[in-house]
C-alpha cells in the first residue's frame, strides 16, 4: 500500500513537473486596432505590444545608442527586424477567424520599436491575405506554449478603425483559470480537432457586424 | 521480512507498477507529443490543459514571484534593504519553479530509481546540479553581457546551443542507462525463467573477481580503466542481489554522479538569465548573482525533496516485493529499466521539441 502511494506520488510529481514547465517568462501588454477598408471589410490588425521591463532590458542588452539608457527608433531598427522575423514562426501569436473560417496574415509591415520608460513597445501591422467582410470576426492573441503571457491593455485594448456603424466589439480576457477552463471544455467539444489547450490564456476579441 | 507476500499485496504492487508506467509514460509522451498537439508546426513547451487546482496555483505563484523580481531589483538601487526581499523572492521562486524536465527534476528522479542510488546521494546530486545550473547562467551573462557586451541575440544563440547540447546529453545519458539496465533486465528475465535465481555461482565469481581488479587497477591508473570495470561489474551483479550500501558508496560513485550533474546542470534557466541581464542593466550585477544563487538553492530543495520521494518509494517497493527473490528482483530490474527508458524519452522529447520551440527567448 505504501508502495502504491509512493508510486502515485512519484507519478503525480512527474506529471506536475511536465506541466509546470510552461510558465511565462515574458509579459506583453497588447493593444490592437482592427483596420477596416471603406467598403466595411476587414483588412488587417495593427498591434502595439509593450514588453515587461525585464525582457526589455534583456532585449536592448549590448545595443549601441548615442545616449546611454535611451534608444531611438532608428537605433532599434535591427532589433525590430529580428522581432518580426522570429514572430513569423509563431504566426505572430495572432489567430483570426471570419465566420468560423481561419484567415491568414501577410508578413508584417510598418514595424518599429519604441523605447520609453525603460520598456520596449513593438508596433506592427498584419494585413490579412484576403480582406474579409464577415458577420462575426474572432481574433485571438495568445502564445499556446505560454512562454509569453499576453494581457490586453487596461485602457483602449481594442480599437475598430473605420468599422461600419453597428459593429459590436467584445473582449474576453484570460482572467482566472477556472472560468476559462470550463469554457474551454465546451469549446474543445464543439471545435473538435481545431481546439487548442493554450487557448485558455487567449485574449478573445469578437466583432459582430450586422 | 522478505519471504511470503500475500497475493493481494502482489496485486497491489502490480497495479502500482502499471500506474507508475502509465504516469511516467504519460509525462514523457506529453513532452514528446505536446510539442505538436495538433500537427501545427509552431507549438513550444507543453501547455497544460488543467491550469486550475494545484498546477494553476503553482503557475500563479511562480509568475507572482518572478514579476516581483524586477521591481525589487530596481528598488535595491536606492534602498539596500530591498536586497533581502530580492533574496527571499528568488529563493521562493526557485522552490516553485523547480519543475519541468528542462530543470532535470524528472531526469534526476528517474536516474536515481534506475541506478539504485541512496536518498543521500539524491540530495547531493540535486544540490550539485542546481548549483551548476546557477553557475552556468552567471557565467553566460557574466562573460557575454558584462565582459563582451554582447547583444541579446548573441547571448540567445549561445543559450540555444547549450540547450541543444543539454538535451542531447540527457538523451545520451538515457541511452547509456537503457543499455546497461536493459542488459540487466534481460539477464534477470533469463535467470527468472529456469530457477527463481538465488545467488548463483557465476555471479559470485564475477562480482568478486571484478572487485579485486578494480582495486588493483585503481592505484595505478584511474578514470577510464576503473570506469570500465565498474561498468562490467554493474551488469554482472545486477540481476540476483540487491544493492548493498557499499556498492553505492563505492569507488566510481561520484564519477557516475558527475555525469548526472553535468547532464542536468548544464542547461541554464531562462528566468535566471533574464534576471541577471536585468540586474546588470540596473548596475546591480552582484544582486543578480545573489538572486540566481538563491534561486538555485530553492530549486535544489524542491528537486531534492522529489529525489527523496522517488528513492523512498522505490525502497518501499523493493522491500515489499522482496527484491532478493526471483520475481521481486525481476520486478525491480524491470522498474529500473523503465526509469532508464524514461530518461531517454525525456532527452529525445526535449531534443525533438527544441527544433520547433524554445526560440522565444531569442525574439
Amino acid at each position: 500500500m505504501r508502495a502504491l502511494f509512493g508510486y502515485l506520488l512519484v507519478a503525480a510529481m512527474m506529471l506536475v513537473s511536465g506541466a509546470a514547465s510552461a510558465h511565462p517568462h515574458v509579459w506583453i501588454t497588447a493593444s490592437s486596432e482592427l483596420l477596416y477598408a471603406e467598403d466595411g471589410s476587414i483588412t488587417g490588425v495593427r498591434h502595439a505590444w509593450t514588453f515587461d521591463d525585464m525582457f526589455s532590458a534583456y532585449a536592448v542588452q549590448g545595443l549601441e545608442s548615442k545616449t546611454k539608457g535611451a534608444y531611438t527608433r532608428e537605433e532599434l531598427v535591427p532589433l525590430a527586424q529580428t522581432n518580426v522575423e522570429s514572430l513569423k514562426e509563431y504566426a505572430y501569436f495572432t489567430f483570426a477567424k471570419a465566420d468560423g473560417k481561419k484567415e491568414r496574415f501577410q508578413e508584417p509591415v510598418d514595424y518599429f520599436l519604441d523605447y520609453k520608460d525603460a520598456v520596449l513597445t513593438l508596433h506592427f501591422t498584419l494585413a490579412l491575405k484576403n480582406p474579409v467582410k464577415p458577420k462575426q470576426l474572432v481574433l485571438e492573441v495568445f502564445d499556446r506554449s505560454f512562454f509569453i503571457d499576453f494581457q490586453m491593455a487596461k485602457d483602449n485594448p481594442v480599437k475598430l478603425v473605420g468599422a461600419p456603424s453597428g459593429c459590436q466589439m467584445k473582449l474576453e480576457r484570460p482572467s482566472d483559470g477556472t472560468a476559462t477552463a470550463q469554457k474551454l471544455n465546451e469549446q474543445t467539444f464543439t471545435d473538435g480537432p481545431n481546439a487548442n489547450f493554450g487557448m485558455m490564456f487567449a485574449n478573445k476579441i469578437t466583432v459582430d457586424c450586422p | 521480512m522478505k519471504s511470503h507476500r500475500s497475493p493481494l499485496l502482489r496485486g497491489f504492487l502490480a497495479c502500482a507498477a502499471v500506474l507508475l508506467v502509465i504516469g511516467v509514460a504519460d509525462a514523457a509522451l506529453h513532452d514528446v507529443l505536446a510539442q505538436n498537439p495538433f500537427g501545427a508546426p509552431k507549438s513550444a513547451q507543453p501547455a497544460e490543459p488543467e491550469a486550475g487546482g494545484l498546477i494553476g496555483w503553482l503557475l500563479a505563484k511562480q509568475s507572482e514571484f518572478y514579476r516581483q523580481m524586477s521591481s525589487t531589483i530596481r528598488a535595491a538601487k536606492s534602498d539596500g534593504s530591498a536586497v533581502w526581499t530580492l533574496l527571499f523572492i528568488s529563493f521562493a521562486y526557485g522552490i516553485f519553479h523547480a519543475a519541468g524536465p528542462g530543470h532535470g527534476k524528472a531526469v534526476i528522479a528517474s536516474y536515481l530509481v534506475a541506478n539504485r542510488e541512496t536518498a543521500r546521494r539524491g540530495i547531493a546530486l540535486s544540490f550539485a546540479s542546481a548549483l551548476m545550473q546557477s553557475m552556468v547562467a552567471i557565467l553566460i551573462v557574466g562573460i557575454s553581457a558584462w565582459i563582451l557586451n554582447a547583444t541579446a541575440r548573441t547571448m540567445c544563440k549561445a543559450e540555444g546551443a547549450i540547450e541543444i547540447a543539454s538535451y542531447g546529453l540527457i538523451a545520451l545519458f538515457g541511452l547509456r542507462l537503457v543499455w546497461v539496465k536493459g542488459l540487466t533486465f534481460i539477464r534477470a528475465l533469463q535467470a527468472a525463467q529456469p530457477v527463481p535465481a538465488m545467488a548463483g555461482v557465476p555471479h559470485d565469481h564475477h562480482a568478486h573477481s571484478h572487485h579485486q581488479d578494480t582495486h588493483d587497477h585503481q592505484h595505478h591508473d584511474h578514470g577510464h580503466a576503473h570506469h570500465g570495470h565498474d561498468h562490467v561489474h554493474d551488469e554482472h551483479c545486477g540481476h540476483s542481489h540487491g544493492p548493498t550500501p557499499s556498492e553505492l558508496a563505492g569507488p566510481g560513485g561520484w564519477q557516475r554522479g558527475f555525469a548526472a550533474i553535468l547532464t542536468v546542470g548544464i542547461r541554464p534557466c531562462s528566468g535566471a538569465i533574464l534576471v541577471l541581464v536585468f540586474a546588470l542593466a540596473q548596475g546591480l550585477f552582484w544582486a543578480g548573482i545573489a538572486a540566481t544563487l538563491l534561486m538555485g538553492l530553492g530549486t535544489a530543495i524542491t528537486v531534492a525533496a522529489i529525489a527523496v520521494v522517488a528513492v523512498s518509494a522505490k525502497d518501499v517497493a523493493a522491500r515489499l516485493s522482496g527484491a532478493r527473490d526471483g520475481g521481486g528482483a525481476l520486478f525491480m530490474r524491470g522498474l529500473e529499466f523503465g526509469a532508464a527508458a524514461l530518461v531517454l524519452l525525456f532527452g529525445a522529447g526535449l531534443l525533438l521539441g527544441y527544433i520547433a520551440a524554445e526560440r522565444t527567448t531569442c525574439f
